[in-house]
């Protein structure tokens, strides 16, 4: 584990609860899957006809790994990774989750849930505008009960992570693609979550911008232990996956 | 950072949106202050009567006329320091057509006793004293309209027609703002002395008396006294003081009051719904972002301290922004304005003391009510729809 790494666990302790990495560097495969999906089907209505988009999936991630979600458009991973994520239901079946059984958790429950082990990577970044890059990691931290100074500090070393230190107080429109994405990545770690969860986080970058993010995913995997789950169309960016998986018409193939 | 200050930053995010919405609350609040001021000059009007002054009238209508000799009655009545006999006259300066102001015919000697806030130079009280046809005006009108001690002025009588000859005997100011200063008066055996010979049904009739009553004295007693001493007479009378007098012309003008105030509501109304458009677009522009909040953990009441907060900003400011104009508008610039030409209706037109802080609490009030909606519908997005791609 890096030096900066170990800063960022080190903070850790105003935070509230969420599972956590082992953070010893052990092999994977020693650990439970972090993801644990049976017969898990979810059903949309598009007027009154119902539209199958998951399909009894049966899925498990283990703790630590990189995946890539692949498949056309309308194959279901982005639906995949919003039941993982917590920020949908599925119709059935068990969508289990770094410990949690999501379809138990009510809304609120849920909404608490996310904050303390889902950190979101976003394609088209989502930053609030009309605040700094540091504000907009210290965002999730408003949730914590950590003091002002603890929040900027940590929010600073989540910026230093991502290579950021010298662009804290720049705006959005201050920074390029990549640099925007940096800080939603920084803003995906600050409350060290255990799982990434990725919608095409290279979508909306230049070849050589989309290489820097998928290294720095890459080192968040291996020197941060973080569970990546990366949706994406780019066979470039699976190839940086340890697993690559594909999903075709609501099943994986 | 704090929560609250994302909503109120969000104010500055589109800041041609939001000066546009914070000028449009500012007029409005604008428009509301001028509204409340015209209603609060009109009651003032009323409170500056004098508390020692009692009015006597025809029974029946203020537009009926008492015979001349109850000023005599009324004088001897006990509590009654000194009476006053008035008659409206009702006149035009052929060269000032369009200018508006009161002309009454009074008996000079008493007119100072009863009016003692009226003041005059000696030597031009003199002259009026002693001059038929003398007349003293208002301050106020004689500047506006340019007359002149000595000059000759000649005005065309609408209820008494033909051409009125006069003097300017003085140009009287006041102590107290309970009479206005854009009035004219004159002797009242001028007026009295056409009647008998062009109208004798009009001759020896007063329109009203005042009574300057002994201190001490209840006006409501007095009053009380003089009507019944006019019960079993021809013409009975009805006397109230002068504040109540006054304020019985409110009472002719209610319905006009009324709707002035209906209306200062209705401008508020409109304001709120100006601004929950402005909240609501912006709302339905920030979709994405609020989905983002939510999906990082944020609640449903958290969406909503964003955009309540953020309306009730703008609402705030805009209320501020309101009030700055107000002040220089309604004071300085209408205020004076209709105090020195409408005297007779505006004697004191200010802002209330009472209207400011109104106004920024509706302003952040209505706010408030604006984002009602659009903060309900942001704190009902779904998470998942609400950052929706293809895929």
């Amino acid at each position: 584990m890096s030096e900066t790494a170990r800063e960022l666990n080190d903070e850790k302790a105003g935070t509230e609860g969420g599972a956590k990495t082992s953070g010893s560097g052990a092999p994977a495969a020693a650990k439970p899957p972090v993801v644990v999906l049976s017969k898990v089907r979810k059903t949309y209505f598009r007027g009154k006809e119902p539209v199958e988009v998951l399909k009894d999936l049966d899925l498990e991630i283990p703790t630590g790994s990189f995946e890539a979600l692949m498949g056309p458009s309308g194959s279901g991973k982005s639906t995949l990774l919003n039941l993982i994520a917590g920020l949908d239901r599925a119709s059935s079946g068990v969508v289990q989750v770094a410990g949690s059984d999501l379809g138990k958790l009510s809304e609120s429950a849920r909404t608490k849930w996310r904050s303390q082990n889902i950190g979101f990577i976003f394609q088209t970044f989502n930053m609030l505008p009309v605040l700094t890059a540091l504000e907009n990691v210290e965002l999730p931290l408003l949730l914590t009960n950590l003091s002002s100074a603890e929040r900027r500090q940590r929010a600073q070393t989540a910026l230093k992570i991502v290579g950021l230190e010298d662009r804290m107080d720049h705006y959005p429109r201050e920074l390029s693609g990549g640099q925007e994405q940096r800080v939603t990545i920084a803003r995906a770690i600050v409350t060290d979550p255990p799982i990434l969860v990725a919608d095409e986080p290279t979508g909306d970058l230049d070849r050589d911008s989309a290489e820097d993010i998928l290294d720095l995913l890459g080192k968040l995997n291996v020197e941060f232990e973080k569970t990546i789950i990366m949706v994406t169309h780019d066979p470039a960016a699976a190839e940086r996956a340890t697993i690559v998986r594909r999903l075709n018409k609501g099943l994986l193939v | 950072m704090r929560a609250i200050s994302l909503g109120v930053r969000n104010v500055l995010r589109n800041r041609f949106r939001t000066s546009l919405t914070i000028l449009g609350v500012a007029v409005a609040i604008l428009a509301f202050v001028l509204l409340r001021t015209v209603l609060s000059a009109w009651t003032v009007a009323a409170d500056y009567a004098a508390k020692d002054r009692v009015v006597t009238r025809h029974k029946v209508s203020f537009i009926m006329t008492l015979p001349g000799k109850y000023v005599n009655d009324v004088e001897e009545t006990p509590g009654v320091k000194s009476a006053l006999l008035s008659s409206w006259f009702g006149a035009k300066d052929p060269n000032h057509e369009n200018e508006f102001f009161g002309t009454i015919a009074v008996d000079p000697k008493k007119f100072f006793e009863v009016y003692d806030e009226v003041v005059v130079p000696p030597e031009q009280k003199a002259a009026f004293l002693t001059e038929r046809r003398g007349i003293i005006i208002g301050d106020a009108l004689a500047k506006k309209v340019g007359y002149k001690v000595g000059q000759r002025l000649t005005l065309k009588g609408t209820i008494y027609p033909g051409d009125w000859e006069f003097i300017v005997s003085g140009i009287y100011t006041t102590t107290r703002q309970s009479i206005d200063r854009s009035s004219m008066f004159f002797h009242y055996d001028y007026l009295n002395e056409w009647a008998k010979e062009k109208r004798p049904r009009a001759a020896d009739q007063v329109g009203w008396i005042i009574s300057r009553i002994e201190k001490g004295k209840r006006p409501a007693d007095v009053a009380k006294t003089l009507d019944s001493k006019f019960e079993e007479r021809d013409v009975q009378t009805l006397s109230q003081d002068e504040r109540t007098f006054n304020t019985s012309f409110l009472g002719m003008i209610s319905a006009v009051l009324k709707a002035v105030d209906v209306v200062s509501i209705v401008i508020l109304a409109i304001m709120m719904l100006i601004l929950g458009n402005t909240i609501a677009m912006g709302v339905r522009e920030r979709t994405h972002e609020y989905g983002m909040l939510r999906a990082i953990g944020f609640l449903p009441k958290h969406l909503v301290i964003f955009v309540v907060g953020e309306a009730a900003t703008v609402g705030l400011l805009g209320g501020i922004v309101g009030l700055l104009l107000s002040y220089p508008i309604v004071e300085q610039g209408l205020g004076r304005f209709l105090e020195e030409n409408m005297g007779a209706f505006f004697p004191y037109f200010r802002i209330d003391p009472k209207t400011p802080p109104i106004a920024l609490g509706l302003s952040l009030l209505l706010g408030v009510f604006a984002a009602i909606i659009p903060a309900y519908r942001a704190s009902q997005l779904d998470v998942a729809s609400s950052l929706r791609k293809i895929g």
